[in-house]
C-alpha cells in the first residue's frame, strides 16, 4: 500500500474520529436506590391511607429497618466493563449502619427496646401490611425506615489518552469519579400509620481513578459516601427529634403521649406517714399554748 | 425589740416560700414543663431539674399530701430555730434527684415533695431526740414510724396507704429513703462540730 498525503490524512482523521467516539460514550452512571413511598404505598388505584391520632406509648419499643428495593441497580456505561460492582450495601453493612442509629437512639430514656430488623422480613411493596407484621413479631410501636439513593458518575478525562499506551491505563488517573449519597430516614408509628418525623443525611464525594482500579475506587467512595451520609442523618435526627417532641408539646390533639407505669414516678406523703407529721404538729401547737 | 428580733428570725420564712413556690408552679404548665425532673432534658445538661423537679406535683392532691406535711414539719423547725434548714433542702432535693437519675434509669419524669418533706421530718425528729419529756418520745415514735413505713414500701412497691392523687404515676420510695439520709448525715455532721468546738465559758 502506497501512503499519500490524503490517506494519511484520512487514517489521522478517523483515528482521532475514533478515539473521541470512545471517550465520548465512556460516561457511566450507576443509581442504587429504595423508596419508601414506593414500599409502603406501591399502588396508587389504592384509596389513600387516612392515618389516625398516633398514641405513643413511652417508653417506646423502635425498630429499625432498611425500605426493600425492586432489586438490582441500573447502570450504563461505555466500553470500558461493568461497573454496579462497586455497590458496597450489604445485609452486613446494613446492620452496621443501623447498629449506629440504634447505639446513637439508646441513650434516650423515652426508647425502652431497639431492635435491628434484616431485609429478609421486609418484603418489596409490602406497605402497612408488612409494617403490621413487624409489629406483631418483633412487638415494636414505632419503625424508623432506612432509605437509600446512590448515585455514581464516571467520566474519563483527556489523561485517558494514555490509555492507548497501555502503561497509562494502570499509572495515570484518567478517570474522573462522583458519588451523591443519600440515606432517608422515616420515622412511623405503625398502628396510626402516621408519619412521625424523617431526616435525610446526604453527602458528595469527587474523585479521580486509573482504569485498572476503578472499580475499587468507585467501592471505597460508595462506602464513605454511605458512612458520611449516616453521620449526617444521624445528626439531622436528632435535631429532627428535638424540634418533634416540641410539636408533640404544643399539638396534643395531634399527638397522644400515654405513659406507662414505671415511667412517671413520683414522691407522695401516704396517710400513715400524714398522720404522723399531723400529730407532731399538732402536740406542737398544744405544748407553745400551753407555755 | 428583742424579742421583735427573735420573732423575727423565727417566721417560717423558708417554708412558705418553698410552698409557695411549689403552688405557682403546680398552676403554671410552663413553669411546670421548665422544671419538671426529666430525664432526657437532665441528659442534655439541664441539670436544675434534679433540683426543682421536687417543686412539681402532678394533681392537686399530689400537691395537698406534699404540702400539708413539709408545712407542718418545715414550720416547727424554723420556729425552734434549728440551723441549716435551707441546707437541708438544697441538699434532699439533690440527693433525691441525683439517686434517682443513677437508681432509676427507667423512670423519666418525677415530681413530688415528699422527699424533702421526709428529710424535714427526720430531721426535726433527730434534733427532737436531745431534747427531753414528752417531745422526745414522739420524735423516737415518728422516726421508728417513719423507718418501717419506707422498709414496707420498698417491699411491697406501693405506698402503705395510698393517697388521693397518686393514681398516675409510680411512688418511689427511694426518695424518701435518700431525704431521710441527707437529713440524717447533716445532722450527724452539725452534731459532731458542735461537739468539736471549744466550750465558751460564760461568765
Amino acid at each position: 500500500m502506497k501512503w499519500t498525503i490524503p490517506a494519511v490524512s484520512l487514517s489521522i482523521l478517523v483515528s482521532l474520529f475514533t478515539v473521541i467516539s470512545v471517550n465520548g460514550c465512556a460516561t457511566g452512571q450507576t443509581r442504587h436506590a429504595t423508596s419508601t413511598v414506593d414500599y409502603l404505598y406501591p399502588n396508587t388505584k389504592d384509596p389513600i391511607v387516612t392515618p389516625d391520632i398516633p398514641v405513643l406509648t413511652l417508653p417506646m419499643r423502635v425498630g429499625i429497618a432498611f425500605v426493600p428495593g425492586d432489586g438490582g441497580g441500573n447502570y450504563g456505561r461505555g466500553l470500558m466493563g461493568p461497573r454496579n460492582q462497586s455497590f458496597i450495601l450489604t445485609e452486613k453493612k446494613k446492620m452496621d449502619l443501623m447498629q449506629e442509629v440504634a447505639n446513637h437512639f439508646k441513650k434516650y430514656p423515652y426508647v425502652k427496646d431497639i431492635e435491628l430488623i434484616p431485609s429478609a422480613y421486609l418484603t418489596a411493596r409490602g406497605s402497612f401490611a408488612n409494617l403490621d407484621q413487624i409489629r406483631t413479631m418483633y412487638g415494636i410501636d414505632v419503625i424508623v425506615l432506612l432509605s437509600y439513593d446512590q448515585v455514581q458518575f464516571t467520566d474519563e478525562g483527556m489523561l485517558s489518552l494514555t490509555y492507548w499506551t497501555i502503561v497509562g491505563a494502570y499509572v495515570i488517573p484518567g478517570e474522573r469519579n462522583d458519588t451523591h449519597t443519600m440515606l432517608d430516614a422515616v420515622v412511623y408509628d405503625i398502628k396510626s400509620r402516621k408519619m412521625l418525623f424523617r431526616a435525610p443525611g446526604t453527602h458528595h464525594i469527587k474523585g479521580k481513578a486509573t482504569l485498572v482500579n476503578l472499580s475499587e475506587k468507585l467501592r471505597a467512595d460508595s462506602e464513605t459516601g454511605f458512612n458520611e451520609a449516616a453521620k449526617s442523618m444521624i445528626a439531622n435526627l436528632d435535631q429532627q427529634l428535638a424540634l418533634f417532641k416540641e410539636k408533640v408539646k404544643e399539638r396534643p390533639a395531634e399527638y397522644k403521649v400515654v405513659r406507662t407505669s414505671g415511667y412517671s414516678g413520683g414522691g407522695s406523703f401516704d396517710l400513715t406517714a400524714l398522720a404522723m407529721v399531723l400529730g407532731l404538729g399538732g402536740y406542737f401547737l398544744w405544748k407553745r399554748r400551753r407555755a | 425589740m428583742e424579742a421583735a428580733a427573735r420573732l423575727k428570725t423565727r417566721f417560717p420564712v423558708w417554708t412558705l416560700a418553698i410552698c409557695v413556690s411549689a403552688a405557682l408552679i403546680f398552676f403554671s404548665p410552663l413553669l411546670t414543663a421548665i422544671l419538671i425532673y426529666d430525664r432526657a432534658a437532665i441528659a442534655d445538661g439541664e441539670l436544675w431539674r434534679l433540683v426543682t423537679g421536687n417543686l412539681v406535683h402532678y394533681s392537686a392532691g399530689h400537691l395537698g399530701y406534699d404540702l400539708l406535711a413539709f408545712l407542718v414539719a418545715g414550720i416547727i423547725i424554723e420556729t425552734n430555730g434549728y440551723r441549716h434548714y435551707p441546707l437541708l433542702c438544697l441538699t434532699a432535693a439533690a440527693g433525691i434527684g441525683m439517686v434517682l437519675y443513677w437508681g432509676e434509669p427507667a423512670m423519666f419524669y418525677y415530681a413530688g415533695l415528699s422527699g424533702v418533706a421526709t428529710a424535714a421530718v427526720v430531721y426535726l425528729c433527730l434534733h427532737g431526740l436531745i431534747e427531753k419529756g414528752a417531745w422526745q418520745w414522739m420524735c423516737v415514735a415518728a422516726l421508728f414510724g417513719l423507718g418501717i413505713k419506707v422498709a414496707i414500701e420498698f417491699t411491697l412497691d406501693e405506698p402503705l396507704l395510698v393517697a388521693s392523687g397518686t393514681k398516675e404515676f409510680l411512688p418511689m420510695p427511694q426518695s424518701h429513703l435518700a431525704g431521710a439520709c441527707v437529713a440524717l448525715f447533716l445532722f450527724v455532721l452539725l452534731y459532731l462540730r458542735k461537739r468539736s468546738m471549744p466550750q465558751v465559758s460564760q461568765s
